[in-house]
Parts: structure tokens; C-alpha cells; sequence
């Protein structure tokens, strides 16, 4: 891959570009369509269900059936809604899901582009799919929606800092901005020395913000589907719909694959005498472990109140998530410099 | 200045979590409630009306409909009217048959209510895993009387159906495998943080506040009201079997929650007890006359059932139908807090006080 | 902290446990002898008393007698006998009073149909819904047999 980036841009360079692209985008979808049928399994088996099991062999092809339903249904747009507005948001909240995911590093070789601010560039364009979820419930001219979306920018507000805070003890720890760097500082063969054991309170506070930021249960405000019906996206029907859906998927990678990234050592085997199994299977196995951990807990917990969603951003999270940055820079002035 | 103004927002009656067809209009001041209406009548069958043209038999089916949670006590309360009216003997068989398959309806009915106040809370495991131990009690009423959900299990002097083979033991084996499930259901979600934080301290009121709005049921005995018709006016066969009646203190919802817990806990307990003094043998109809007609006057007999006290108050001029029927609901009477509970509280409180006052539209609507 | 993990714990449990839902449309569910469903008519037991359209809370029941055919015999034989299921609510009492037990309860329960048309069910429609037929009746709402004049 690299020697693809750092080539000069010929036109040959940039068809190999663009279908590594297309082929990248095809593994997304595929990666959502089975996302969403995990999730049903995961979430059926522990509600003493079967989950999806009637389409293709196993159900394997729910989420294919579901895909092609909302793509053939009818296209509705509410007469009073900001047409411009309603279609934009769909839009403006996919783009950003999946261009963040540019930075992300699979294995030393692999890797689609090398940003020297990449986790910068992920936190800066993930914030812009706010804007959509608000622009989507303004322009529905819905109460539930306008709910849902202003609930969503207050969230997002609030759980976006701390979610930079806390990786910030890991910037400090590996000395780069650069995403593949951080996972290269995250060697030495043994699991310990992964981001997560030395960084556990940057972890905490940044599993909880991720989560937040996902819109996820227990933190699923914006939707709440018991209060605000379906929230935003309530007046969205089809590929519209489809498209919002997408986006929160493709976040669900795109945070999984961070996670793996910052804390669980990216490529990097858990002990020495494992290094032969290749570094990609590490990755894909520590990425499908949190993306069983977020299913894991929509099955089990409650959804959290506004106010202390607010309450526990700001009071509990921001202040942490400071004192992770100050523990972790003494840390290296100490013991590393010193 | 920014000009500000209240959004008038209409929940229901097509809503997810106002369990049926029930609406709200609230005034909203951004998430606060400054003003609710709630506007019922849209599952109004008339029952009370129809009854006037139907004979006692044939309205024992209608009880079915109103609080279709719980119909076994629905069809208690009519048919204990008209025995009251007519001064009717019940065999103990019969009577027993009919305490066991309330107390089994009222562990039922609590436990659709747990399900779905968690799904209202936004937990959708719960529900499922009440839904799976509910599924056990109606079955058991299915054997024993042919329906899933309307009983119409219970006549003027007795029982329809005598126990069939095997009932009794059934139900003695459901007792522990219930009792294994609340500790289930309390790991699985009563010492859950977010949970607590969510109920504790929400939807408010002293106890007399809710003598005055004439609440009763776990909506009362939250406030330490001790009032549970079973012991304070023990009708049927209750004052033989030992049992509490779980009280709180704070009138929250969490004590809500709490009672309506321990009730099933205690349901168990003279489930225990009447299986032990079950008697063996025995009519399961008294001597009722070939039609019944009870004699002129007026009768007003209540008992307690899942929601609270439901009534019945029967009109006669010695007719086969009633003169004037009407139910007291505990559903619609519980409901009329709801208004002055919601004032100053958010969109997300009121789903959690509208699901903790535990209605079933049915009812409320009747 | 500790209730989120507990809760987690038992999610996780109930993973691997069996599961309780059954394969509703591929294999029929089973209902006991005393289940409530679609009635099942026998024209021959039929004395036309009428007690089934009396008792009836929602009158879904209609029915008319003609004169018995063979003269030797008195009384009547059934002509028509019609239950509407778009009202029926299938509350057991037509059973219960049937002195005869010409009306019974089966184990069927599948009426759902594109047109309003196909619950309007027919004698001879009844009759032929014949499997599965409840076979303890306890009609105690009946007159003792023998008696039912």
C-alpha cells in the first residue's frame, strides 16, 4: 500500500486508488449487512430466541432481504419538511462515517492512508455526522425529530471532548498523532503492554464516550425509541432511512476498529510465542470482540436519562479523562525522562 | 431576545410506549413538562352499556376484555357481585381453584408489567425473559380452561372447569422455578445502576395525595399506605393463608417497582399454602338456580386485583340483567395523578411515571 | 458498577441456554383437549333448541329449524346453522349449553383470511371441521341429559 500513497499520481495510481476504494467500500457494506445480522443473533440468543433464521440458510440473508425492502420502498418526504435540508442530511451523515475510516491501519502493510494527524483527521470529520443527525430532525418539521436531533447535539458535544481527552494520555505515551505509530508503540510482544493496562482510565472513559458517540444503548437518546419514537430519522423511510442506518454502522467499525487501534494493540499478538499467526487475524479478532461487547450490553442495560447523560459527561468524564492527561504526562516526566 | 414558546406535543394515541391506545398532549418548555392532558376513550367498548342487555353468564366473557392482563380477577369480582347478591355457597374446591388461578394471574400480570416498564425504560432483554415465565402461567391456564389470554374461567356459584389431572402438581413445580426467576430478574436488572438512577426518587407523591386521588394497589401502598384488600377485607379464602403486604415509603417509583416485586414473591407464598390445603375432592359448582336472577337491590363488592381495587357495583330490579352495572377500574382511577405527577417533569420521566402506574387501556377504557 | 456486571453475566449466561420459542408455522402448535377453537357442528345431534343463539354475548350465532323430514318422527331437524367469526369471541358458552352436544369446541384456532366474506362460516363448513375435537365438554350450563324439555 505504501508504495501506492507515496508514488506520484499518475493516472494508472489513481484507478489502483480508486478500486482499492470501491473494493474497501464493498467490505464496509458487507461488514454492515452482517454486523446487523450478528447483532439480531447476538441479541436473540441472549433473549432465549433464535434470531433471524428464515431467510437463506440460517437468515443469512435477512439483512440482504431487509436492504433490498427499503431500497424498493416508496420515497416519502413530508410536505412541510426543507426539501433541500432532508435530502442533504442522509448524505452528510454517511460521508464523513466512511471517509474517517481512511485512516485506520489493518497491519504493517496494510493500511489506506498514512496520516501523520490521523486520529485528528478521524475526530474532526466524525463530528460533522452531528451536524446531519441535528440538519435531518430540523428539516423533518417533526417534534419527535427535533427532539431527537437536539438531544443528539447535546450529546455529541458533551461526549466528544472527553472522547479526545482520554486519548490524549495515549498520544502522549506513543508521541504521535500518526495511527500506526500508536500501534507500533503498543509493541513488545507481551498484551500488557498494550495501551489499555497502562492507559485503564483513558480506556474507561473512552469505551463510554465511544459508546455515547455511537448513539448506542445505554445511551441511545437521540432514537429512544420509547420517548421519541424513532427521533431523527422518524420521517426518513427508504434509502434515506437505509443511508442513516448505514452511518451508524459504519461507525460501530470504524470505533471498533479504533478501539483495537488505540488500546488493544492493533495488529499485535498477545504474547511472544503467538506471533506466528498473522497480524491481521489479531486485529479482526480484537475488532469483532468489541463490536460483540457493544451488541453485548444493547441487550442488557437500560437507557440513561438526559440530564445525567449530561451529568456524567461533563462532572464525571471531562474531569477524568483531565486527570488521565496530568497522571500520564508526570508519569513520562518521571519515570521516562527523568 | 430570542423569542421562546412551549411545543405542544401529542403522545399517543399511537405510541410505543403508552401501552395501547392512550394519549397525552403536553406542553413542552424544551424537554419540560409544563402541561398534560391525557385524553382516553379510544378503546371504549361500552361494556357497561352492554351488560344491560345481557344475562350474568353472558357478561363474564366482557370482564375478559377489560383488564386483559389480568382476567381472572375481572371475572372474579362480577360473579362474587352476583353470589353476594343472591347470597350464593361456593364449594370450597371451587373457591380454592379460583384463589389459585388469581394469585397465579396476579404473578402473571406483574410480570407482563415488569417486561414492559423496562422496555419502556429502553431495556428490551427484560421483557423478553418475563414474557418466557409468563408463558409458563398460560399455559397452565390454557389446560385448565381453554384459553390463552380470556379466561372466562369462572361462573355465578363456582368454577367451569374442575382442575384437570396433574394441574395441581404443575402449578406446585411452577412455584420454585418462579421463585429462581426473580433472583434471575434481580440480577438481571434491580441492582442495575442506570436502572436505579432512572426510578429513584421519579414520580413522587405522599400518602395523602394518593388517598385523595383515590389511588390504590402498589400506587397506594408506595406512599406506606397499608391497604391491601386481601387483608383488609378478606374475601374469598385469603384470611386462611399467611402472607405480607409489601409497603414502601418514598411514594417513587422505585417503591413502585419494589412492591409490585415483592407481590409476586408473596403470591407465591399462598400459592405455597393452597396447594398444601387444596382439597382433594369436591364440586367445583354450588346449587344455583337454573336462571339466575338476583333479587332487587344494589350491591358494591371489590376485591384486589393486580392494578388495585377493582369493583363492581351491580343494580338489580330482579331481572336476569342487570338494572346498571359499573366497574371501578383501578387502571382509570390510578391514571388520574398522571396530570399533576408530570408538571416540571422531562419527556424521558414521563415514560417511567406512566409505565410505573401500571395501566392497561382496556381498563382504563372499558 | 457491580449491577451492570451481574446484568452482564446473566445475558451472557442466557446465550448459551436453551432457547424457548417454538417453530410456529412449520410445526403446529399443540393445544390441550380443553382449548377453545373453532367450533365443530354435528347436524344429526342438533334439536334446535336454540339455547347456542340465546346464550350467544355477541350473536354471532344464527339458525332455523325445518320440520323433521320423516314423518314418523316429531320435532325439528336443523336447516341452517351460520356463526359469523368477525364477532365471535369464541367464549365457550355455546358449548356449555348445547344439551345435545351438537356444537363442541376443536383445537383449531387459525381463522385469519383476506376477506371478511371467509369468516362467515356455514353448517356444512362446521361440520366438515372435524379433527382434532375437544373431547371433555363439562356443559355444565346444560340440563341434565335426558331432560331437555
Amino acid at each position: 500500500m505504501g508504495a501506492w500513497l507515496n508514488g506520484p499520481m499518475t493516472w494508472g495510481n489513481a484507478v489502483v486508488i480508486f478500486l482499492w476504494g470501491a473494493v474497501f467500500l464493498m467490505i464496509v457494506l458487507g461488514f454492515v449487512t452482517y454486523a446487523i445480522y450478528f447483532e439480531r443473533k447476538v441479541i436473540g440468543w441472549m433473549q432465549f430466541r433464535q434470531g433471524p433464521n428464515r431467510v437463506g440458510p440460517l437468515g443469512l440473508l435477512q439483512t440482504v432481504a431487509d436492504i433490498l425492502k427499503l431500497l424498493i420502498k416508496e420515497d416519502t418526504i413530508p410536505r412541510k419538511a426543507d426539501r433541500l435540508l432532508f435530502t442533504l442530511a442522509p448524505i452528510l451523515a454517511y460521508v464523513p462515517a466512511f471517509t474517517v475510516l481512511a485512516v485506520i491501519p489493518y497491519t504493517q502493510k496494510l493500511y489506506f492512508a498514512d496520516l501523520n494527524v490521523g486520529l485528528l483527521y478521524y475526530v474532526a470529520l466524525s463530528g460533522i455526522s452531528t451536524l446531519a443527525i441535528v440538519l435531518g430532525g430540523w428539516a423533518s418539521n417533526n417534534k419527535y425529530a427535533l427532539l431527537g436531533g437536539m438531544r443528539s447535539a447535546a450529546q455529541m458535544i458533551s461526549y466528544e471532548v472527553p472522547l479526545v481527552i482520554s486519548v490524549v494520555g495515549v498520544i502522549l505515551l506513543s508521541g504521535s498523532l500518526n495511527l500506526r505509530d500508536i500501534v507500533e508503540a503498543q509493541s513488545g510482544g507481551w498484551f500488557w503492554n498494550w495501551n489499555f493496562l497502562p492507559q485503564i482510565i483513558g480506556f474507561a472513559v473512552f469505551i463510554i464516550a465511544a459508546v455515547s458517540e455511537l448513539n448506542r444503548t445505554p445511551f441511545d437518546l437521540p432514537e429512544a425509541e420509547s420517548e421519541l419514537v424513532a427521533g431523527y430519522h422518524v420521517e426518513y423511510s427508504g434509502f434515506r432511512f437505509a443511508f442513516f442506518m448505514l452511518t451508524e454502522y459504519v461507525y460501530v467499525y470504524a470505533i471498533a476498529a479504533l478501539t483495537t487501534v488505540l488500546f488493544l494493540g492493533g495488529w499485535q499478538a498477545p504474547a511472544p510465542f503467538l506471533e506466528f499467526v498473522p497480524g491481521i487475524l489479531w486485529f479482526l479478532l480484537k475488532f469483532a470482540f468489541i463490536v460483540f461487547f457493544l451488541f453485548w450490553i444493547r441487550a442488557t442495560f437500560p437507557r440513561i436519562r438526559v440530564d445525567q447523560l449530561m451529568g456524567l459527561g461533563w462532572k464525571v468524564l471531562l474531569p477524568v479523562s483531565l486527570l488521565n492527561v496530568f497522571l500520564t504526562a508526570v508519569y513520562i516526566e518521571v519515570f521516562i525522562k527523568g | 431576545m430570542i423569542r421562546t414558546e412551549e411545543l405542544l406535543l401529542n403522545v399517543g394515541p399511537q405510541h410505543p410506549s403508552t401501552h395501547g391506545v392512550f394519549r397525552i398532549v403536553v406542553k413542552l418548555d424544551g424537554e419540560v413538562i409544563t402541561e398534560a392532558t391525557p385524553v382516553m376513550g379510544y378503546l371504549h367498548r361500552g361494556t357497561e352499556k352492554l351488560a344491560e342487555q345481557l344475562n350474568y353468564t353472558q357478561i363474564i366473557p366482557y370482564t375478559d376484555r377489560m383488564d386483559y392482563v389480568s382476567a381472572m380477577t375481572n371475572n372474579y369480582v362480577l360473579v362474587h357481585a352476583v353470589e353476594t347478591m343472591m347470597g350464593l355457597e361456593v364449594p370450597e374446591r371451587a373457591e380454592f381453584l379460583r384463589l389459585i388461578v388469581m394469585e397465579l394471574q396476579r404473578v402473571a400480570s406483574h410480570l407482563v408489567w415488569w417486561g414492559t416498564y423496562l422496555l419502556d425504560i429502553g431495556a428490551m432483554s427484560p421483557f423478553l425473559y418475563a414474557f418466557r415465565d409468563r408463558e409458563t402461567i398460560i399455559n397452565l391456564f390454557n389446560e385448565l380452561c381453554g384459553a390463552r389470554l380470556t379466561y372466562n374461567y369462572m361462573r355465578v356459584g363456582g368454577v367451569k372447569w374442575d382442575a384437570p389431572p396433574g394441574w395441581i402438581d404443575k402449578v406446585s413445580e411452577f412455584i420454585p422455578y418462579m421463585e429462581g426467576k426473580l433472583r434471575e430478574y434481580d440480577k438481571l436488572v434491580s441492582g442495575n445502576e442506570i436502572f436505579l438512577a432512572r426510578i429513584k426518587g421519579i414520580g413522587k407523591y405522599d400518602a395523602e395525595t394518593a388517598i385523595d386521588y383515590g389511588l390504590s394497589g402498589a400506587n397506594l401502598r408506595c406512599t406506606g399506605v397499608d391497604w391491601d384488600l386481601r387483608k383488609a377485607e378478606p374475601y374469598s379464602l385469603y384470611s386462611r393463608f399467611e402472607f405480607d403486604v409489601p409497603l414502601g415509603q418514598n411514594g417513587d417509583c422505585y417503591d413502585r417497582y419494589r412492591i409490585r416485586l415483592e407481590e409476586i414473591r408473596q403470591s407465591l407464598r399462598i400459592l405455597k399454602q393452597a396447594i398444601v390445603q387444596f382439597p382433594s375432592s369436591g364440586e367445583t359448582m354450588g346449587k344455583v338456580p337454573r336462571a339466575i336472577r338476583p333479587p332487587a337491590g344494589e350491591v358494591y363488592t371489590r376485591i384486589e386485583s393486580p392494578r388495585g381495587e377493582i369493583g363492581c357495583h351491580i343494580v338489580s330490579k330482579g331481572k336476569a340483567e342487570p338494572y346498571r352495572l359499573k366497574f371501578r377500574r383501578p387502571s382509570f382511577v390510578n391514571l388520574q395523578i398522571l396530570p399533576k405527577l408530570l408538571i416540571g417533569e422531562t419527556m424521558t420521566n414521563l415514560i417511567t411515571i406512566l409505565g410505573g402506574v401500571d395501566i392497561v387501556v382496556g381498563e382504563v377504557d372499558c | 458498577m457491580k449491577g451492570l456486571f451481574r446484568g452482564l453475566g446473566v445475558t451472557l449466561k442466557a446465550m448459551a441456554s436453551p432457547k424457548v420459542t417454538t417453530s410456529y408455522p412449520d410445526v403446529p402448535f399443540e393445544m390441550p383437549d380443553r382449548f377453545r377453537g373453532i367450533q365443530h357442528f354435528i347436524p344429526e345431534l342438533c334439536i334446535v333448541c336454540n339455547q347456542c343463539a340465546r346464550i350467544c354475548p355477541t350473536d354471532c350465532i344464527t339458525l332455523t329449524g325445518k320440520p323433521n323430514p320423516d314423518p314418523e318422527k316429531r320435532g325439528k331437524v336443523i336447516d341452517t346453522f351460520d356463526i359469523n367469526f368477525e364477532i365471535c369471541i369464541l367464549c365457550d358458552l355455546c358449548t356449555e349449553v348445547c344439551p345435545t352436544e351438537a356444537i363442541v369446541m376443536t383445537n383449531h384456532f387459525e381463522l385469519s383470511a383476506f376477506s371478511r366474506d371467509d369468516l362467515f362460516k356455514d353448517a356444512q363448513w362446521l361440520t366438515d371441521n372435524n379433527t382434532l375435537v375437544r373431547k371433555d365438554n363439562n356443559n355444565i350450563g346444560a340440563p341434565a341429559k335426558g331432560g331437555a324439555k
